[in-house]
């Protein structure tokens, strides 16, 4: 394009800020998916003190709250993945952005990037409660800033498998229950890391930083040849 | 007509193979010896004490793992087919894909069988979730998966798609979690029973002999179904143009 403002900008760069601005701006006129995730998270929590209602004050939580906590995002994530395209298929925004001249990459990681923006979002918020609730007069055992960097490694995957995944799904019959069919068999081996490296943050004891290395490369590794593959496969799947 | 005969030749090899891998493992190959003379006084077989027992329920190896990687092997055809399909969009390598993956379900399930009764005799218990186990489950899970969403979409051009999308994403994610069981450790439960020292000469041949046999009834399978499916499909074509 001659006459674009900004000629130092590559295309798909434009196209790229357009889809994620187009995502974002439709969240904040609504908040309908942020306000939806962050509430679902927050009754996740109740549940869990409703289980945890019998153990006793002798139970230390710290053993399980890395499961907990992650136990939340996967149900909250899979809710917000599934929204962020039925929007765009129920309101045909997705037939228009097939038809515009878009790099089909362009979308994937758009749609990507929004979703995982969406789901830092609620994890900023939620993560706090979480220890406030069930955490608050247990010392950590690791660096706290640990626990924030094991949170993105995995919303990185889950953002960017769950975008394949979620587009697949959406075209179905079941929607959120072929969503989570699909979804938590494949995300088992980054969750099982993320959760280790989670819990080596919030346990500590001897040795738990290279266990927590060792999870968050291992985590790392997943997202690495799982977003690959869903790059290469999202084309196909968004086109049929 | 050469596919027919290649699918008998392999039926009957199959068959010759799993039986000798049968006989040779229950009749020459040599019984593996458990050392748990080192932890308990010993152990109640028949009535009697044994301070060394021999594990007859090791036999199950030579045909539990076998299956298992059979399993694994059909499961790539899943993947291969599906890259294939994605490349030339013939509808003939979506309908192998998806004979592929049934044929995984049902090795998958067999080494699911085999193996839980080779837990409940060894460690005593149904289920543990030890990495073997657990990844067998997730590979289930998956297989499961793909025919689940083959079955909600009812469009035959995204089915195709979606099915071979997600037959590539499963079959790249069943090694990993294969890897992350292990490297992730749940201190709970380790691996209880290894083969010491590898297998004698006997015990390989069966093993061998199994594994071959194993593959070719694999692909039998495979090869019985894929025809069926081609007869069904040309039936379809016919009643369709006799309709018009």
């Amino acid at each position: 394009m001659a006459t674009s403002p900004q000629p130092a900008e590559s295309n798909s760069w434009r196209q790229f800020k357009a889809i994620l601005r187009k995502d974002i701006v439709m969240e904040l006129r609504t908040f309908e998916m942020l306000t939806s995730m962050i509430l679902y998270t927050v009754l996740t929590l109740v549940i869990y003190q409703i289980a945890l209602s019998q153990s006793g004050s002798g139970f230390d939580v710290r053993l399980i709250a890395a499961g907990l906590l992650w136990l939340a995002f996967v149900f909250t994530s899979m809710l917000g993945l599934n929204r962020s395209l039925v929007h765009e298929k129920d309101q045909g925004c997705l037939e228009a952005l097939l038809l515009s001249p878009v790099d089909r990459p362009v979308i994937f990681f758009a749609k990507a990037v929004g979703n995982l923006i969406f789901l830092l979002i609620v994890q900023v918020i939620t993560m706090p409660l979480f220890f406030v609730m069930f955490l608050a007069n247990r010392p950590l055992g690791g660096a706290w800033w640990m626990i924030p960097l094991s949170l993105l490694v995995g919303a990185i995957g889950i953002a960017g498998v769950g975008t394949l995944l979620a587009t697949i799904s959406v075209n179905t019959r079941g929607r959120d229950f072929i969503l989570a069919v699909l979804f938590v068999p494949i995300m088992y081996p980054l969750l099982l890391a993320a959760v280790g490296a989670t819990s080596a943050a919030v346990l500590g004891g001897t040795g738990y930083v290279t266990e927590f290395w060792r999870d968050l490369a291992l985590a790392g590794g997943y997202d690495a040849i799982m977003l690959l593959a869903a790059y290469g496969l999202y084309e196909f799947v968004i086109g049929a | 007509m050469d596919r027919k005969k290649l699918t008998l030749i392999a039926l009957a090899t199959a068959g010759v193979l799993t039986l000798a891998d049968l006989v040779i493992a229950f009749f020459v190959a040599a019984p593996v010896i458990s050392n748990m003379s080192l932890d308990i006084a010993g152990v109640n077989i028949g009535g009697k004490l044994f301070a060394n027992p021999i594990l007859f329920s090791q036999k199950i190896f030579y045909f539990h793992v076998p299956v298992a990687i059979t399993s694994f092997v059909v499961f790539f055809f899943t993947a291969f087919y599906g890259v294939k399909f994605l490349m030339t969009r013939d509808r003939v390598f979506d309908t192998k894909a998806r004979i592929a993956t049934e044929v995984t379900l049902i090795f998958t399930l067999l080494t699911m069988l085999t193996g839980d009764l080779w837990t409940r005799v060894e460690w005593n218990t149904w289920w543990v979730w030890e990495p073997r186990l657990t990844t067998y489950l997730i590979m289930l899970l998956l297989v499961i998966g793909y025919f689940v969403l083959r079955a909600s979409v009812e469009d035959e051009e995204k089915r195709a798609v979606y099915a071979s999308a997600f037959g590539i994403l499963a079959f790249l994610d069943a090694p990993i979690s294969f890897a992350i069981t292990r490297l992730v450790p749940s201190s709970q439960h380790p691996v209880i029973l290894r083969l010491g020292g590898g297998l004698d000469a006997w015990q390989l041949t069966a093993f061998l002999l199994g594994m071959f046999g194993m593959l070719c009834f694999g692909y039998v399978i495979y090869q019985l179904r894929y025809r069926e499916e081609r007869v069904r499909e040309r039936i379809e074509v016919l009643k369709a143009t006799l309709e018009d």
